[in-house]
């Protein structure tokens, strides 16, 4: 019963943040802005459409976006809500759960690759490139839970954790903050990236999937939806572990989390120049080297 | 009486290749390996289903004593990987060697495979001698041996460079070696193995283990004596290259497993594995981020062999570091994972450098740059070579991710019990970034061969290659996806050697810990594929009743683009390689466009980035003398006054030393 709940709850969590968003960045920017269902309808034409597909593009071209999103599945699969539990979970999950992510990753460069396009190719190289930096802040957050809270998967991690520490607080709250940094890099937002940006020379994540239609885009676009709930539900998690650990308390709370941050960051905001990017993501890691120390030092009883 | 067998072997190998017709010489020399494969499985699948060591035979000789050959479960791991690799290869050489039978002589032919079944037994004898005079008489067949197999195309003048090369660098290693057996003759009085027990326990480890690490380091390929595996393995034919990157170079991993091995009680353990980690570090990020700017596909994958004995590294340190602490738990689970990924490499990367060897006889090339779109004429390799990058980029559901995940899980759990928790979080900051950037460098390696159209003319005259090859590279590729679906059962033939490593605790902890974990792995990963294919055939079920189209990629409104827009393997790293200009010396030919040139006229640009560790062994000390000329040179200014100024601080100097009676 809890494993259904919590597969629906994150479910419900994925399709209400891009909502979310945009109704944030309406409401700052003083429009009237998107219905707050728009996102949904959008990917509910392109389902029902027939698709393009290049003359240059092989069969990987086509399974491409089903592993991006079988991979994106399994991957959501693995996130607890809190108090709840998920469907997959073992002792390193965290690690099969990044893994899973990369493999999605892999999917979607190679699928730009194939279509021969020098957009989509700088596309590719980008994101690979800042996958690649990313992945060390990820395994470093996971190294810092398990480090102050004695497990190495997600269920446990959280679930153990419900006591009124202090030093527990602060790192819980750290390791949050950089989760939701991570957000932004691997959900492809400003200041990385913009999927508003009309210039293709510019774009990272929307550039390349430009030879994408129909039902193909649909699932790229949910799967973008299910990791960007996962990064924002660990962040939530790592949240309530610190007062309310509760899943009415942490779904809302990855929603508003991930949607009012992303939003305001957007409407405040201009996107990075590209060089800039590495500089910032390599930063995400270094604060996540930062956080893993002075986690190890409270657990030390160090007091800083 | 081993000697006498050995070499009356060796001379009726020689004689039959010799003497069978051309054509045949593939199939004796194919099941003389399969012969040797056979005896050797047979005692080793013995010893790994748990049976106890095994003495194979007793070699005594006048001068080096008392000496035997052993199957034990380490012997039995790498004598099976061997095995393996070996018939793989022999199968694969037969279409690779084809269309060279005409053009080279048949001595030429049959020199080559005498050193194929010749490689192939030596390296068996070596995992399995105990003594070292035996093992160091092996470990020189096997350089020997490789060094003709990579001489095969001995005209260019490149292959006799990087041959020689390899053959001087082996031959320092095996130099460390002979010192390191001399030291433990001098200490006990025999030469096994087993002697370095006591070697061990009467104090100086520290500098024997450091002899053994750099005489072994050199064949695995440590940094920084990594640097003749970039330049063998593109001038070695492709399937040379399989077998010498996929379990030779292993052979020196053995080498350290096997030296750790009698370290186990020692107070040096703790800085002996922070020795291993560091170095097992330092190749890994060295090798993949050299590994990602390559524009040569073998040299890529010669680079990336040695990111993956920095890898195995890392988890041995992280082994040993748990073992000096303790934590057997720890130990386990991070050598089980050193010892998987060891032989989840050999099969991996023995597939890649067939895919390699297979599109270099249709293009004879392997610049990347000439490529693309290969895919659409070579389906099968293809399809083989995308199996095997998934591997290699340690990505689930296949083998590569469950010795890669053993290793984390290891160092996780040591930073979970708070023991070494600075190094293993160092351990796994790197292997986080050695993921990443694998993944990029593979990525660039399939796309631009495999995807996209093509950058020559001869990429429309491939095709694919004969049945024997796609035979030989599905052997490795079965072993890829059965370790990788079935994981649970796969533990099991790295458990006996982990018991033999930690007899107390391993049982307890694979039983308990370990397979019930790889267990629900192996349910996410069929999980994976089954969601992947659902999701698949409800798409193209769907699709059925629409209307799909085929058109030109879209051009984001450019009306004629051409294929020379296309990105190429060297624009694909560039983001990588402007934040790693340090590790590079790049060799520029032509120039770029300027941000001038409002119309571009036509340029050439080629560059070459050549490892940096290359000039400490090229030539080093000429280099500093260049340094120290330059340095001198700049006091010569051409000025009048600075001469002055040059004589007046000398008269100070000479009056301030006598000041002080210096003089």
């Amino acid at each position: 019963m809890a494993i259904v709940l919590n597969t629906i709850l994150i479910i419900v969590t994925a399709l209400a943040i891009p909502g979310v968003i945009n109704r944030t960045r309406a409401l700052l920017a003083g429009r009237k802005g998107l219905p707050f269902t728009q996102h949904l309808r959008n990917v509910n034409v392109l389902l029902r459409k027939g698709a393009v597909y290049s003359t240059t593009t092989t069969a990987l071209f086509r399974i491409a976006p089903a592993i991006y999103l079988g991979a994106a599945i399994v991957a959501t699969l693995m996130i607890p809500v809190a108090d709840l539990y998920p469907l997959i979970s073992f002792e390193g999950d965290v690690i099969c759960f990044a893994y899973t992510l990369a493999l999605a990753r892999m999917a979607i460069i190679l699928a730009a690759m194939d279509t021969g396009s020098s957009f989509e190719g700088m596309g590719a190289a980008r994101e690979a490139l800042y996958g690649a930096l990313i992945e060390p802040a990820l395994m470093i957050g996971f190294a810092t839970l398990a480090l102050f809270c004695g497990y190495t998967s997600f269920a446990d991690i959280f679930e153990h954790e419900q006591s009124f520490d202090l030093h527990l607080t602060i790192v819980m709250l750290l390791t949050a903050f950089l989760f939701v940094k991570i957000t932004f890099v691997e959900s492809g937002r400003v200041p990385v990236d913009d999927p508003r940006t009309h210039l293709e020379l510019t774009m990272i994540h929307e550039v390349m999937c430009l030879d994408y239609s129909g039902i193909d885009m649909g699932m790229i676009h949910i799967a973008g939806w299910l990791k960007t709930a996962c990064f924002s539900m660990i962040a939530a998690n790592a949240v309530t572990a610190t007062c309310c650990f509760h899943w009415w308390c942490a779904v809302p709370l990855a929603i508003l989390l991930t949607g009012v941050s992303v939003g305001v960051v957007e409407s405040t905001q201009a996107r990075n120049k590209l060089v800039r990017n590495t500089t910032f993501i390599v930063t995400i890691s270094a604060l996540a080297a930062l956080i893993f120390f002075i986690g190890y030092l409270l657990k030390l009883n160090i007091n800083i | 009486m081993f000697y006498i067998t050995l070499l009356s072997l060796l001379t009726v190998l020689v004689a039959a290749l010799f003497l069978t017709p051309l054509r045949q010489k593939m199939w004796v020399a194919f099941a003389s390996v399969v012969a040797a494969a056979i005896a050797i499985a047979i005692p080793a699948i013995g010893v790994l289903a748990g049976g106890s060591e095994m003495e194979l035979m007793r070699i005594s000789s006048p001068i080096f004593g008392e000496e035997s050959l052993t199957m034990d479960s380490l012997s039995a791991l790498f004598s099976l990987v061997i095995g393996i690799a070996g018939v793989s290869t022999l199968l694969y050489s037969r279409g690779y060697l084809a269309h060279y039978l005409d053009k080279k002589s048949s001595a030429h032919i049959s020199l080559h495979y005498t050193a194929l079944v010749v490689l192939v037994i030596s390296m068996m004898l070596v995992v399995i001698s105990s003594g070292g005079f035996s093992f160091l008489l092996a470990w020189e067949l096997m350089t020997i041996a490789s060094f003709i197999l990579i001489l095969f195309d001995a005209e260019r003048q490149q292959v006799l460079r990087a041959a020689l090369a390899y053959l001087i660098m082996m031959h320092i290693g095996f130099v460390l070696l002979v010192a390191g057996f001399a030291s433990i003759f001098a200490a006990t009085g025999s030469a096994n193995f087993a002697d370095l027990a006591i070697c061990f326990s009467s104090g100086k480890t520290l500098p024997i283990f450091i002899l053994f690490l750099l005489g072994f380091g050199m064949k695995a390929g440590l940094f920084p004596m990594h640097v003749w595996l970039p330049e063998a393995h593109p001038a070695a034919p492709s399937h040379v290259s399989a077998i010498m990157s996929g379990v030779m170079i292993k052979t020196g991993v053995y080498g350290v497993m096997r030296t750790l091995w009698y370290v186990v009680e020692s107070s040096e353990l703790h800085t002996i594995g922070i020795i291993i980690l560091a170095v097992g570090v330092i190749t890994g990020l060295w090798g993949v981020i050299l590994a990602a700017v390559q524009n040569d596909a073998k040299r890529l994958l010669a680079y990336s062999s040695i990111e993956n004995v920095g890898v195995i590294f890392i988890g041995l340190g992280i082994a040993t570091l748990g073992q000096a602490a303790g934590n057997y738990m720890v130990a386990t689970i991070a050598l089980c994972g050193a010892l998987l990924h060891t032989v989840n490499h050999s099969m991996f990367k023995s597939l890649l450098f067939f895919g390699a060897g297979n599109i270099y006889s249709q293009m004879h090339t392997t610049l990347l740059d000439r490529f693309g779109g290969v895919a659409k004429h070579m389906p099968m390799t293809a399809i083989l070579f995308f199996i095997a990058t998934i591997a290699i980029c340690a990505l689930p559901p296949l083998n590569g991710f469950i010795g890669e995940f053993l290793i984390y899980l290891g160092m996780l759990d040591s930073i979970r019990d708070g023991v070494n928790t600075i190094y293993a979080a160092g351990g796994m900051l790197a292997l986080a970034l050695i993921g990443g950037i694998v993944v990029l460098a593979f990525t660039k390696l399939y796309s631009t061969i495999f995807l996209g159209s093509p950058r020559d003319h001869h990429v429309a005259e491939s095709v694919e290659v004969d049945n024997f090859r796609i035979a030989a590279m599905a052997i490795p590729t079965v072993g890829i996806i059965l370790i990788g679906m079935f994981p649970q059962f796969a533990i099991r033939l790295v458990e006996s050697v982990a018991k033999q490593f930690f007899p107390a605790a391993t049982s307890t902890v694979i039983d308990m810990y370990i397979a019930p974990n790889l267990w629900k792995i192996s349910l996410t990963a069929w999980l994976l594929v089954i969601i992947i294919l659902l999701l698949y055939i409800l798409k193209s079920r769907a699709q059925r009743t629409r209307i799909i189209e085929q058109g030109p990629t879209w051009g984001c409104g450019f009306t004629s683009p051409n294929i020379r827009m296309q990105y190429t393997g060297e624009s694909y790293s560039e983001g990588l390689e402007s934040i790693a200009t340090s590790l590079t010396q790049n060799t520029v030919e032509g120039r770029t466009v300027g941000k001038s040139e409002i119309f571009p006229s036509s340029h050439r640009y080629a560059v070459r980035h050549k490892d940096k560790i290359d000039r400490l062994f090229a030539a080093w000390w000429v280099e500093l003398l260049h340094i120290i000329n330059k340095r001198i040179m700049s006091l010569r200014t051409g000025k009048i006054n600075h001469y002055i100024l040059f004589a007046l601080l000398f008269l100070v100097a000479i009056f301030i030393l006598s000041l002080f009676n210096w003089i």
